[in-house]
């Protein structure tokens, strides 16, 4: 292993590896962690690259919670805490920027060291990152990076190898899970080679897609090396070392690109030719190396006009192709499988493909230009598959211009293709259909296009993600609608669980932008619409995250607020995960909890009610007192995470009291209650009642307090009526085989 | 290639039995892969998990299940086995359950939403293209075996006798019991004993 820790100008040091890089690079393994016992397990690819990080030796690791990432993370402590990962720290850190900046340290001392957030998680972290590439790193810094196209669970459809490109920072982007777990490991050689902070970006298909892996039943973190961190001035940022540090950049991602076109990385950048009627493979076969240097042997040969006719990637002359398919992330999977249907199509129908050429780019940043020249060579249009942005279409388009070669390129930045979520097989097959059939002039059979033999001809209602049932945060939104009654107010949400106050029928939340956004906005309508109240809805870990500014901001200058924070001891949205007002770490530690309360009084907020929620009464009082009070107040709503406590016996609708008013429905839209149309009732006549599913109902009694005629009761009051009650819920149970 | 869509409403179950399907098919041998919706849609909205598995030894690249192509789709709610019925290929099979999970948007609509409806579709839609329909009464099912969580293991076990996953039913019995906590195999193995006896 090169141990860089010394302290010599590193632009030499740079300058030494340039030339060297291949060869650095086949020396470079990982011998920590080597012959250990495997196991084979089923693995979500987020706890998979986990023991990739581990396996590779990684110390410390840092982040914060966000779908598509948070597993990776959570295995890496549960690893831990069963007794499988030795000498590694995890913790969930107060926001993504604490998470990087602890860790730009631990790396400085030399450990190896991984930081984990989704997509706009690295927008909080960005600060730390656009300096600490310049800084450079110590020990391997690996940034994972989940995106979401989609989006599925985001705020954006924002493409982190667009932000590798901003900051300088090489990506390695995989078409499965299996490629992760490799793209891992090597993600923290490159890091210590290069000094470089370096990112490895799935995206949700890949981080949420499970698989089996063979993985190191123990690992043991590498240690520091001698002597630990060592001071020099390269580790302060000032102009003068930016300057410097921005040349000794350059150089490494020009260093890196040609890297990425030789082995061993140019494993993660294959390109193959497929003959006339041929078949492409499903998984990658072929490096890109492997085909530059059959290309330039071809040319050898073809100079002096002979071919020994030894097994070689590209076709013959008569069946050069005269267009190519690129394809990056899972969309490279998608491409392929496609490929393979459509040959096969083909094949049933008597047809076939033309020759095409198949590129599948694993480092999109820096672009390895050397083997897209090599594979844009003598064809006339090439088509893009990728997600989120057009960054692979735009490392061709440049490859393009830059060599004068004569070739199209069509990709969503074109036109021809979707310009913003998901791809898919299906999608690309349609896609493929029409370029194969205009571009290389195809007669192709077209039968696989929209087929789809099934369609549901009646109509479903949608079903969209709603709080749950007994969510303590329903009783927060509908005391403050209550108390807010029929004065003006704009409602500012905020990134959680508690954006689904949105929906109807609470219809609670008039503005959700970005972690923490929601109080601070609220503080900017105040200024222009000072008629109006402005509550800001923040949960607790968002409040630890990025809310305390916000709330500063708020008593320095004085705005009429009033802060709601939805205190339900936990995470939820991301699925539990502790932070700095649990007390708990995720090492297991257990700490005096940071107390919410407190802390707002030690900002100098001096109105602070505290609530619990699924008390209405209390609750509306509360909200009452803080919205009346003249300045930033703050409320505090106080009910654990539903899906952290057992459940309290459910509740029922009362048949004989029910009038089928459908103001439980309608109040507080809980997924327990619903409508039965056809239920009759001796004040209900024929409007229908409503009913409560006993196997959703968690008991929290909001409901009870909502029904003005009293007819709903906990099931625990009366056995007879919990057991009709239950009854009524399959009333709708259809006749079956 | 078989190629199953597990379609229910989040919180039901989806994840552990695609789980289930990949242990059983690691067991024979296949490659597999699966995929889940997790994230904000887990809160009582719509989510699919994708199974693919190798059963002719040949290897798994994509992770999702192509529109048109799926060999079953296994619903545990009937509305969303006609959502997501596009997956289907002609002549395969679903198998769903019949009891009705009404969204808040239902209760809220002045529109019903009845199950017998949503079936007498399902099944029209599926006689015109040659599939077949396996419905389970799942609230009998379950209040018989005592415990409404076991949904799951009834629909994969329904599906394995009906022939539709090619599985037997001591290798779904084998993947359950390496899948769920000790304390509740025996529950899971009389689920899958009460619907394969149906």
């Amino acid at each position: 292993m090169m141990e860089r820790v010394g302290v010599d100008g590193r632009g030499a040091d740079c300058l030494y590896e340039a030339s060297q890089c291949s060869k650095i690079a086949s020396m470079l393994k990982s011998p920590e962690n080597t012959g250990q016992t495997m196991t084979k397990k089923l693995l979500m690819a987020n706890e998979a690259f986990a023991h990739a990080a581990l396996e590779a030796g990684v110390r410390v690791v840092a982040g914060y919670p966000g779908t598509p990432s948070s597993e990776l993370i959570e295995t890496v402590a549960r690893l831990h805490a069963e007794g499988h990962a030795h000498g590694v720290h995890v913790e969930w850190s107060t926001n993504e920027k604490a998470a990087l900046e602890l860790l730009a340290g631990a790396s400085y001392a030399g450990a190896r060291c991984l930081f984990t957030c989704k997509q706009v998680g690295l927008n909080v972290a960005s600060d730390a990152l656009m300096s600490l590439n310049y800084v450079g790193c110590g020990g391997g810094l690996v940034l994972f990076v989940a995106d979401d196209p989609g989006p599925i669970s985001s705020q954006t459809e924002q493409d982190t190898r667009r932000f590798a490109g901003f900051a300088k920072v090489p990506v390695l982007d995989p078409s499965t899970p299996e490629e992760g777990f490799a793209m891992m490991k090597a993600a923290f050689d490159l890091s210590e080679r290069h000094h470089t902070p370096v990112i490895v970006r799935p995206t949700t298909r890949i981080c949420h897609a499970s698989t089996f892996f063979d993985v190191q039943d123990e690992t043991v973190s590498r240690p520091l090396p001698e002597g630990g961190f060592r001071k020099s001035p390269k580790w302060v940022i000032f102009p003068r070392r930016a300057w410097e540090a921005h040349g000794e950049i350059n150089e490494r991602l020009r260093c890196m690109q040609r890297e990425f076109c030789e082995p061993p990385l140019s494993r993660f950048n294959s390109v193959t030719e497929v003959a006339p009627g041929g078949s492409i493979d499903l998984a990658p076969s072929f490096t890109g190396a492997e085909f530059v240097s059959a290309l330039d042997a071809q040319e050898a040969m073809d100079d002096v006009m002979e071919w020994e006719g030894v097994a070689r990637p590209v076709a013959e002359t008569a069946d050069a192709p005269s267009v190519g398919v690129v394809a990056g992330g899972v969309s490279a999977a998608y491409a392929r499988e496609a490929l393979r249907m459509l040959e096969q199509a083909q094949e049933a129908a008597g047809k076939q493909l033309p020759a095409y050429r198949f590129m599948q780019v694993g480092t999109p940043f820096p672009f390895p230009e050397d083997l897209a020249r090599s594979f844009l060579k003598g064809l006339d249009n090439v088509v893009v598959f990728e997600e989120l942005d057009h960054v692979l279409e735009d490392g061709l388009v440049r490859t393009i211009v830059e060599k004068h070669l004569a070739c199209s390129v069509l990709g969503r930045s074109s036109g021809m293709l979707r310009d913003r979520g998901e791809n898919s097989t299906e999608d690309i097959l349609n896609s493929l259909t029409s370029f194969f059939g205009v571009y290389a002039d195809a007669d192709l059979d077209r039968s696989l296009q929209s087929r789809q033999p099934f369609r549901f001809e009646g109509d479903l209602p949608t079903r969209p993600p709603v709080l749950c049932a007994g969510c303590p945060h329903r009783g927060s939104f509908y005391a403050v609608k209550r108390a807010l009654g029929k004065k003006e107010a704009v409602l500012c949400g905020d990134i959680g669980c508690y954006t689904l106050g949105n929906a109807a029928p609470l219809d609670a939340v008039d503005t959700c932008l970005c972690m923490g956004g929601g109080i601070t906005m609220a503080q900017g309508f105040s200024v222009v619409e000072p008629q109006k109240k402005q509550v800001a809805f923040v949960g607790d870990s968002t409040f630890f995250a990025s809310g305390l500014t916000g709330i500063a901001n708020a008593v320095y200058n004085g705005h009429d607020i009033t802060v709601c924070v939805l205190d339900n001891a936990t995470t939820a949205m991301t699925g539990a995960q502790p932070h700095p007002g649990t007390g708990v770490t995720l090492m297991g530690e257990h700490r005096k909890p940071i107390d919410i309360e407190a802390v707002l009084r030690a900002l100098g907020v001096e109105c602070i009610v505290c609530a619990n929620p699924l008390d209405l009464h209390e609750s509306v009082a509360a909200a009452a007192e803080a919205i009346e009070y003249a300045g930033p107040s703050a409320l505090i709503f106080q009910s654990p995470c539903v899906q952290l406590k057992k459940p309290d016996p459910a509740a029922m609708v009362n048949p004989d009291l029910c009038t089928g008013c459908k103001k439980c429905i309608t109040e507080i839209g809980c997924p327990a209650i619903g409508f039965d149309a056809g239920a009759q009732g001796p004040r209900s006549r024929n409007r229908g009642q409503a009913f409560i599913d006993s196997s959703q109902c968690n008991g929290c009694k909001l409901c009870t307090q909502v029904c003005p005629f009293k007819s709903i009761v906990l099931t625990s009051d009366s056995p007879a009526d919990a057991a009709a009650a239950r009854g009524a819920t399959n009333a709708e149970e259809a006749n079956h085989d | 290639m078989i190629n199953i869509l597990l379609a229910g409403v989040g919180g039901q179950g989806t994840v552990l039995a695609a789980k289930v399907l990949a242990q059983a098919a690691q067991n024979k041998g296949w490659q597999v892969r699966t995929a889940e919706t997790i994230g904000m849609a887990q809160r009582g909205g719509s989510v699919v998990s994708h199974v693919r598995m190798g059963s002719e030894g040949e290897a798994v690249h994509a992770p999702l299940v192509t529109p048109g192509t799926a060999d079953v789709i296994i619903a545990f709610e009937p509305g969303e086995a006609a959502r997501s019925l596009g997956y289907l290929k002609p002549g395969g099979t679903v198998v769903s359950a019949t009891s009705l999970v009404q969204p808040v948007t239902a209760a809220l609509s002045s529109a019903p939403y009845s199950a017998s409806e949503v079936v007498a579709n399902l099944r029209e839609a599926l006689d015109r293209a040659d599939a077949s329909l396996r419905l389970v009464n799942d609230g009998e099912v379950l209040a018989a075996l005592g415990n409404r969580r076991a949904l799951n293991t009834v629909l994969l076990a329904t599906a394995v006798a009906c022939g539709a996953v090619p599985l037997t039913l001591e290798e779904l019995k084998r993947a359950v019991t390496a899948c769920v906590k000790p304390q509740f195999v025996d529950v899971n193995i009389a689920a899958i004993d009460a619907a394969a006896q149906r």
